[in-house]
């Protein structure tokens, strides 16, 4: 059996700060084959750009990857030197950021970023490097890349900006990529366009995506398996028909239930009562609790994930496994 | 105040911006080697009216000129040509204490919270400061204002004293709404301002904005590119394609009954939970450019339907029924029934 594209087993990523240990990352476990697409949903400070950095050995002090296995193709990456982590950064995973500007240089013109990018990873002439930077502008939808690759970042919308450095991560061709809510911004016509890009490298060349957003209905299209994420910890995870047919966990079935589409116009939205709890205050036990109509004594211990065949979810009183209405 | 003009009335607005030069730029087009920076056509003859208690939703493709449009209407940046009313007054003609009165009454809301709120301020001051700035409450009455702003919008009063950064990112953006609403304003124009929050999170501003607005007889401009949030809270949509307003109707006619094709392929791509395995599709060749948009209907080198009419004549906005208008020169220009075979984005031709 040859190793999955991605294994990562029992991560924890904390920093260390002056007011305490923020368990970031407290014990996830992901597994991705080549071409498949998973959805990493969850409320933000969640964990799961802290996921994302981790696996790329990003995670800056005061934070640290302090417990667990992170494996590309069987390579132990926690072990990894910064040099090799550099280099598969460089060729081999690619991470496209929340923000933008993460990857754009706001003092250099769009396209001499991505000549740069294009002559990093062959050796070509600068006018065809400059062609290749053009040609990927237009993959994610900039009008007239002829003229727009001069321009810099501020002079681009938010959309345009995110679109460039979309771009910039499809021109190295990875074999696995993390998106970090990277089509939040975009209308649905261009994210549409941008997930057609990315569908089509995980089918034919067989990349691997890990798709960090919250918005349930682009993962429900897009992936084929989603991870729920709540406070560090994965509390749901499973196929996209599993989980988002028959959620286990009362926190999936309440984003289920908050969307727009899923309320009649003139009545309030269904909402989750509270917040997501803050990283040095989380309640003892299950972390949802405060908010979770279903909590009883039982829940002020911390659930362990019930799981059977790559479907899990951690709860006392999970819901009834039956169609949602 | 006229009574029967609308709260907001946009007429044939345009508004270019220029691409800023450097120096050795300026130097090389004055000696003929560089060719004069692109203009970026944002805004292109707009026409838009919004009555007062409306909810109004904005939506268009990322760089369409929403953000422009908005910040237009806030008189928060001038006009190329044509005008903006508020009450029946050219807003770029008020002075003095008129002018400041307008710009208090109309308050936008931002997509991230973060960074329009200053991290070294307290909530208190960040909320408390326009009112006080502007007289609107003594001195001495400016905490116990704060305190019942931040009540009416859901957050402690308790937390008067904290530091944006020990706020999660949906009390964030209650701070930022709380912040508008203390200057007292009648038209909120909301950019994008939900599209950072979590999905639970986003129900409750949208919940928020919502009772605000019946509270406080509001009048909104909610700027998204969110249809689903758009169709939940808007009384009517207004959709924008490359800089021109393409359709505007009451939010079911527009659910139901679009007659733009763009509107069509927008209402196709809304994603959807109960919908798996989607085959997203992709626009073949280039999207046209606010640069250097195309002649006639700007939407014709993707649209299915284009004729050669649409290639040099720009179809005016018509009304297919009352309150719902198109810019399309199918059907003697109001477009085509929803109900013909669908339109997606990958019936959207190349061009080259
Ligand atoms: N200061 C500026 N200088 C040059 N071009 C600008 C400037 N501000 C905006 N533009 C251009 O004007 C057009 C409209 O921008 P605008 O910010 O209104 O878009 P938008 O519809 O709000 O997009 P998004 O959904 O991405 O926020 C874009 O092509 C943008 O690049
Ligand atoms: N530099 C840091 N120092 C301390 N805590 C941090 C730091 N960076 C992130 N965190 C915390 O880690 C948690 C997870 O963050 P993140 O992965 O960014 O969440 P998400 O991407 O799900 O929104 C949050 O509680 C956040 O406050
Ligand atoms: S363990 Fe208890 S509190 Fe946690 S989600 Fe399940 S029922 Fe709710
Ligand atoms: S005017 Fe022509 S090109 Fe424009 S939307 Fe109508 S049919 Fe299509
Ligand atoms: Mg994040
Ligand atoms: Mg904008």
């Amino acid at each position: 059996m040859s190793d999955p594209l991605l294994e990562v087993r029992g991560l924890r990523t904390w920093f260390e700060t002056p007011k305490g240990t923020v368990k970031a990352v407290d014990g996830v476990d992901l597994t991705l084959e080549r071409g498949e697409i998973l959805g990493l949903v969850g409320e933000s400070g969640s964990g799961k750009s802290i996921t994302g950095f981790s696996l790329l050995g990003l995670v800056d002090p005061p934070g640290r990857v302090v417990e667990g296995d992170i494996r590309f193709l069987g390579e132990d990456l926690r072990s990894a030197s910064p040099r090799r982590l550099r280099d598969l950064r460089g060729n081999r995973i690619a991470m496209i950021f929340q923000d933008p500007m993460m990857t754009l240089n706001p003092v250099l013109r769009i396209g001499t970023q991505m000549i740069e990018t294009v002559r990093a990873h062959a050796k070509v002439s600068k006018a065809e490097a400059r062609a290749k930077a053009r040609d990927a502008l237009c993959q994610v939808g900039i009008p007239h890349p002829d003229e727009r690759i001069d321009a810099y970042p501020h002079e681009f919308s938010g959309g345009m900006r995110q679109r460039v450095a979309i771009a910039i991560a499809l021109l190295h061709k990875p074999d696995l990529i993390i998106a970090d809510e990277p089509t939040t911004a975009l209308d649905v016509t261009i994210q549409s366009q941008i997930l057609s890009e990315v569908q089509t490298l995980t089918r034919e060349m067989g990349m691997g995506l890990i798709w960090i957003s919250h918005d349930l209905g682009v993962v429900g299209q897009l992936a084929n398996k989603v991870a729920v994420m709540y406070a560090g910890r994965i509390v749901e995870r499973g196929t996209v028909d599993e989980v988002l047919d028959t959620p286990r966990h009362p926190y999936t079935r309440g984003l289920i239930d908050s969307l727009p589409m899923e309320n009649d116009r003139g009545q309030p939205l269904r909402q989750i009562p509270g917040n997501a709890p803050p990283p040095l205050g989380r309640p003892e036990g299950c972390p949802f609790r405060p908010r979770c109509a279903r909590a009883t004594e039982a829940c002020l211990s911390e659930p362990a994930e019930t799981e059977a065949q790559g479907r899990g979810w951690r709860c006392f009183h999970p819901l009834e496994e039956e169609a949602m209405a | 105040m006229t009574g029967t003009a609308p709260m907001i009335e946009v007429a044939g607005v345009t508004k270019h911006f220029r691409r800023k030069t450097d120096l050795a730029e300026r130097l090389a087009m004055r000696v003929g080697l560089a060719e004069e920076p692109p203009t970026v056509h944002a805004l292109d003859d707009v026409s838009l009216q919004i009555a007062e208690g409306e909810v109004v939703g904005l939506v268009g493709e990322s760089g369409c000129g929403k953000s422009t449009l908005g910040r237009v209407v806030a008189g928060m940046l001038p006009v190329t040509s044509g005008q903006v009313a508020r009450d029946g007054k050219d807003i770029a003609k008020l002075k003095g204490a008129e002018a400041r009165a307008m710009r208090l009454a109309t308050q936008i809301i931002f997509q991230d919270p973060m960074s329009s709120l200053n991290p070294r301020k307290k909530v208190v001051d960040i909320i408390g400061e326009a009112p006080r700035l502007h007289g609107l409450v003594k001195r001495s009455e400016v905490r116990a204002e704060v305190e019942r702003l931040m009540g009416l919008v859901g957050l402690d009063p308790a937390m008067a004293n904290r530091y944006p950064h020990q706020f999660s990112g949906g009390q964030r953006q209650r701070i930022g709404i709380a912040r508008a609403l203390a200057v007292n304003p009648d038209f909120l124009i909301c950019d994008e301002s939900i599209a950072a929050l979590d999905v639970s999170i986003q129900a409750q501003v949208i919940n928020l904005l919502v009772r605000l607005r019946e509270e406080l007889s509001l009048t909104l401009l909610f700027i998204s590119h969110d249809l689903s949030v758009v169709r939940y809270i808007s009384d009517r949509v207004v959709i924008m394609y490359l800089g021109r307003v393409v359709e505007t109707a009451p939010t079911d006619r527009i659910f139901d009954a679009a007659r733009h094709p763009y509107t069509q392929a927008l209402l196709e791509e809304i994603p959807r939970i109960d919908r798996r395995g989607h085959r997203f599709s992709s626009v073949k060749g280039e999207i046209p450019s606010p640069v250097n948009p195309p002649q006639g209907c700007h939407f014709h080198p993707r649209c299915p339907f284009a004729m050669d009419r649409c290639r040099t004549e720009r179809p005016a906005l018509t009304q297919a029924s009352p309150g719902h208008s198109v810019a399309c020169h199918l059907d003697g220009g109001t477009g085509r029934p929803l109900s013909e075979a669908g339109v997606t984005t990958g019936d959207i031709p190349a061009i080259d």
